[in-house]
């Protein structure tokens, strides 16, 4: 404890900023619905739902380190459960949100009970594979409606979704906050990333550790995929289970930089930004599956810490930046 | 029983196909402990260009199965330097980025096609096509038997040059301990850019033969890239003997599944044996996996 206390009081005057800051951005943040147009309220409640995705995709894939490419199917698990909750039970959204998590959270420790045991490259290969199985299953079964989607009761209140996921992203950002950046379990973690057997050496006991991770990170995306289901109210296993979700969860982490606060935050806003750009001139199209991949390679190829790792080095004061920009961007 | 009879061999068909794709990708893995999530796209990339090179050329795919097989080793030659660049280099944990790099790729590969060739579903036609082998219990369709031949004569090339010849062994020394073989004179960089393109040769050249097998459409590549991950966690990550008997075990298991419960229920069960050889045996079936 005495070090998160020494690492908050050598920050205090930053830190006191940062709340400043943080209070101002939650103040505009809950009048926004009643000072911007529809579509861009629409827009900008995209982009918190793909912030606090990626932020969850963070928890195992950046503080972990252990990369999850099958994430997006705790998304549309939880579409389906609230989807189920609210229609076949009868029971009311919240209740069916809850429902979602938990469910997704049972599902993580079920997929990651064998993986996490081994090596990332299992691990990774083992989501991704149950990734694609799980659309499957939404296609067979006939609770889920099969190839027909299902389709959820209306519920047309824009500003309603807009604190709705509003709550439960900044709910995400701060359980981060609070559990991997200022708390024992967040120093395990790290651990973990950067060295497990000598993690494993100190006393961590890292496989429950990983799952207890895996499952913090499988729990958000399953309220989302719920928050999702209720807002678009129609949901298809081709939507809601669609690889494109986890690609984009990885793409904003990594933009933004993983293992970091508000990486996945700044990547979220840039990329959801960009898409829909791209969508209001251009229409829908196959190509920014090029410009995503194209992306991914980049960051990993050129800033492997994303926006963060630039900002952090300084690279946006001109003086700066030439330097960096000779050591980072080298052949 | 003659229902039965002709899911066995179609399985082994189908399995001796498989094995092709695995055989590269475990070799891959083991040598430079990379998951290639770019797979699928390879064998995907491997249709579209047979099927190109028989529209505007003409002629039978099978006769362009060498120059295909050199293409796509220069692409993958071209492309390694990228992936050694993302494993490399002061980063917190390079196996992962390159893993993450390759997922991009695959994500680029698709978009490229789904943008250039659309949707749209083709197919290439062979001499083969149609005809078959009648025996006196089960029929045994000749593209498929070509399929499996083709699929023998890679895995028996491919273990010939890993086991008798020089760079074989350098390869095989390299996958047991990188950096023992580095000290002891391997170019460890240069073997990681020969067994990429061998890999990235093999995979496009059986993609040909799926795509004359199946049918030839941007969003394949998942499909593929699946059953070698599935090969390569029942063989055990990284030990190629194990590959054979793992992907013709997939070829009967899709091959049964597919014929008593229904082609859709594929890959659940796929990955149901997957999820259990993770559970009770991780090192693969004959546990000799790294």
């Amino acid at each position: 404890m005495s070090v998160v206390g020494e690492r908050i009081k050598a920050n205090s005057t930053a830190l006191i900023w940062q709340w400043v800051f943080l209070g101002l951005i939650f103040l505009v943040s809950l009048i926004i619905p009643w000072i911007v147009s529809p579509l861009w309220v629409r827009i900008i409640t995209e982009i918190l739902m793909w912030a606090g995705l990626a932020q969850s995709w963070n928890i195992i894939g950046g503080y972990t380190g252990y990369l999850s490419f099958g994430h997006g199917a705790f998304f549309g698990m939880g579409a389906y459960v609230t989807g189920i909750a609210m229609m076949n039970l009868e029971w009311p959204f919240g209740v069916g949100l809850l429902l979602s998590g938990i469910m997704a959270a049972l599902l993580a420790v079920v997929i990651g009970y064998p993986t996490l045991r081994l090596r990332g490259a299992y691990f990774a290969i083992a989501t991704w594979a149950f990734g694609e199985m799980i659309r499957q299953i939404a296609l067979i079964l006939e609770i889920t409606g099969g190839a027909f989607g299902m389709q959820l009761p209306a519920f047309l209140n824009l500003p309603f979704f807009y604190y709705v996921t509003l709550g439960i992203t900044g709910l995400t950002y701060l359980t981060t906050y609070l559990l991997l950046e200022r708390s024992r379990f967040g120093y395990k973690l790290l651990a973990i990333r950067e060295h497990e057997e000598a993690a494993e050496m100190v006393g961590v006991d890292t496989v429950v550790i990983k799952m207890k991770a895996f499952a913090l990170s499988a729990f958000f995306p399953g309220v989302f995929g719920g928050i999702y289901a209720y807002w678009v109210t129609y949901i298809h296993p081709d939507s809601v289970f669609g690889a494109i979700i986890t690609d984009f969860m990885v793409v904003m982490a990594f933009l933004g930089g993983i293992g970091s606060l508000w990486g996945p935050f700044l990547g979220a806003v840039v990329v959801q930004l960009v898409n829909r750009i791209l969508w209001l001139t251009w229409g829908e199209g196959t190509f920014y599956l090029v410009i995503i991949g194209a992306a991914i390679c980049g960051v990993v190829l050129f800033i492997p810490n994303g926006i963060v790792g630039l900002l952090e080095a300084r690279i946006f004061s001109p003086r700066e930046a030439l330097s960096q920009l000779r050591k980072m961007v080298k052949w | 029983m003659e229902l039965f009879l002709q899911t066995v061999i179609d399985g082994l068909l189908i399995g001796g196909l498989i094995i092709v794709v695995g055989i590269g990708f475990s070799l891959c893995f083991g040598v430079m402990h990379i998951v290639d999530f770019a797979v699928g796209e390879w064998v995907m990339l491997g249709a579209y260009i047979g099927f190109l090179f028989v529209r505007y050329l003409g002629h039978d795919p099978m006769i362009y199965l060498p120059i295909i097989f050199l293409i796509f080793c220069a692409c993958g030659w071209a492309i390694y330097p990228l992936i050694f660049r993302a494993v490399s280099g002061k980063r917190h944990n390079p196996v992962l980025m390159g893993l993450v790099f390759t997922f991009g790729l695959s994500i680029l590969a698709k978009g490229g096609a789904l943008s250039v060739w659309g949707y749209h579903i083709q197919s290439i036609t062979t001499w083969l096509s149609g005809k078959s082998i009648s025996l006196d219990v089960a029929t045994i369709p000749a593209l498929r038997f070509a399929g499996f031949l083709f699929g023998i004569l890679i895995t028996v090339l491919f273990m010939i040059f890993l086991y008798r010849t020089n760079l074989g062994i350098t390869i095989r020394a390299t996958a047991q301990d990188r950096e023992m073989a580095n000290l002891l004179g391997a170019d460890v960089r240069k073997v990681g850019a020969f067994v990429y393109s061998l890999y990235a040769g093999v995979t496009g050249m059986s993609g040909v033969l799926i795509g004359a097998l199946f049918s030839i459409h941007a969003t394949m590549g998942a499909k593929y890239c699946t059953l070698a991950f599935f090969v390569v966690v029942l063989a055990g990550m990284g030990y190629v003997p194990g590959v054979i008997i793992a992907a013709l075990i997939l070829g009967l298991l899709q091959s049964f599944v597919g014929v008593y419960i229904g082609g859709r229920y594929n890959l659940v069960a796929l990955f149901m044996v997957m999820y259990g050889v993770l559970l009770i045996t991780p090192k693969g079936i004959l546990r000799k996996g790294i």
